[in-house]
């Protein structure tokens, strides 16, 4: 299984972002390996549509779980279609404490967009 | 003479002129390309005769025939598709329906449908004028398919007034596309002169002859004039900053509160318009 972080960084050291469609890098976490790899975001520059760009990335990394900030209507239908969950970060700022939490069912699941659009530059 | 009133900074006051030039000159057609917030309405009080949608066309992908190729996503500039292992997905709020992705789609598992993003009016105000008025739907990102419908639209009269959108964006630019002129409201302001030689860029990228009307003249200081007079722009005339006149607009009776002098500065302006657009001025 593939977790999805949103970071602010290269590394699992780095924080994590305070945005989905526009965060800095994507951190993905095989469960299996137990392992990290980066990759920053190329939807982060979008005009428009940043969110749906970046699920797409997710996609491209077969992931199956994401753990994020609150994400805009738009990502999550299109989360919800591609079967990706979605866990809020809350206030977690680093990726091992948000995988561990995760891990111990103490992430909140996200259901559907809590705000009409997020639109955060 | 289809004339663009227009502004670059928002707030100058291009109702506020359009609008008394709808209510001055009878024979005129008043149109609100104003999409996002068309208000010439609230002065012009119109009753509407027609009412008619306007839609724009997004993709639904048949997943029975999709391959999953990604094609269409690679191609979609705006990413209004997602392509993943099992499943593709179109998101319709952010396509633009430029109709592109069934063209490359190598299975013809892309069909499109329609959606309604706005209205499109049609009445007569309440000085007898004919009015177009266009109005986009909360939450849509572009009004340029309703300008395009209205610009479609049967529209015979001699002197149009085409209350624009501020600013230099697509829906500008649209709005000012096959206008005979361009008229710049501006205010003496800093502010309102930075924005303004966008639009001045604009419209000579444009090649659109046009000239300058001064609202809230009195207050601010001389930059807008300066700028006019080193770049030969024409100032067709000047509208005082009144307190009596924005106590009128705020509550909606502008027009019927028109003074003889300033009546008399927009027949100066009308006549200014139509010589700078070769035709025959009007008494003013």
């Amino acid at each position: 299984m593939i977790v999805a972080l949103c970071s602010t960084g290269f590394d699992d050291q780095a924080e994590l972002d305070s945005r989905f469609g526009r965060c800095s890098h994507f951190l993905f976490f095989d469960t299996d390996q137990r392992t990290f790899k980066t990759v920053s975001n190329s939807a982060k520059d979008a005009s428009g549509g940043a969110g749906a760009q970046a699920v797409q990335i997710l996609v491209n990394f077969g992931t199956g779980v994401l753990i994020a900030p609150d994400v805009g209507p738009q990502a999550m239908d299109a989360l919800q279609a591609m079967n990706i969950s979605v866990f809020r970060q809350g206030s977690i700022t680093l990726p091992d404490k948000a995988i561990k939490a995760w891990e111990n069912h103490r992430l909140e699941e996200q259901q559907k967009a809590s705000v009409a659009g997020m639109h955060r530059a | 003479m289809k004339a663009a009133i227009l502004s670059g900074k928002g707030g100058t006051g291009k109702t506020t002129v359009s609008t008394h030039l709808a209510a001055l000159f009878p024979d005129a057609l008043y149109v609100d390309m104003d999409v996002e917030e068309p208000n010439g309405d609230l002065f012009l009080n119109p009753e509407w005769n027609d009412r008619i949608p306007v839609s724009v066309i997004y993709p639904e992908i048949d997943n029975d025939k999709c391959t999953h190729c990604r094609n269409c996503a690679a191609f979609c500039r705006f990413n209004a598709l997602i392509a993943g292992k099992a499943l593709t997905i179109s998101m319709k709020e952010i396509c633009h329906g430029c109709g592109g992705c069934a063209l490359v789609c190598p299975s013809d598992a892309i069909r499109y449908r329609e959606r309604i993003i706005g209205y499109v009016s049609r009445g007569i105000t309440r000085f007898g004028s004919p009015i177009i008025s266009g109005k986009m739907d909360v939450g849509e990102f572009s009004g340029v398919p309703l300008i395009d419908r209205i610009r479609t639209m049967d529209r015979t009269e001699a002197l149009q007034i085409i209350d624009s959108p501020p600013g230099t964006s697509c829906t500008t630019v649209a709005a000012v596309e096959g206008c005979d002129l361009a008229v710049i409201v501006t205010e003496p302001t800093p502010f309102a002169l930075s924005d303004m030689k966008r639009t001045v860029e604009m419209l000579r990228t444009m090649k659109l002859p046009f000239a300058v009307v001064i609202n809230k003249a009195g207050m601010g200081d001389r930059g807008v004039y300066d700028y006019c007079r080193d770049e030969s722009i024409d100032i067709l005339g000047e509208i005082p900053f009144s307190l009596e006149l924005a106590g009128a607009y705020a509550t909606g009776v502008m027009l019927d509160s028109v003074s003889p002098q300033l009546q008399k500065e927009y027949r100066k302006i009308m006549d200014g318009m139509k010589r700078k657009a070769g035709m025959p001025g009007v008494a003013v």
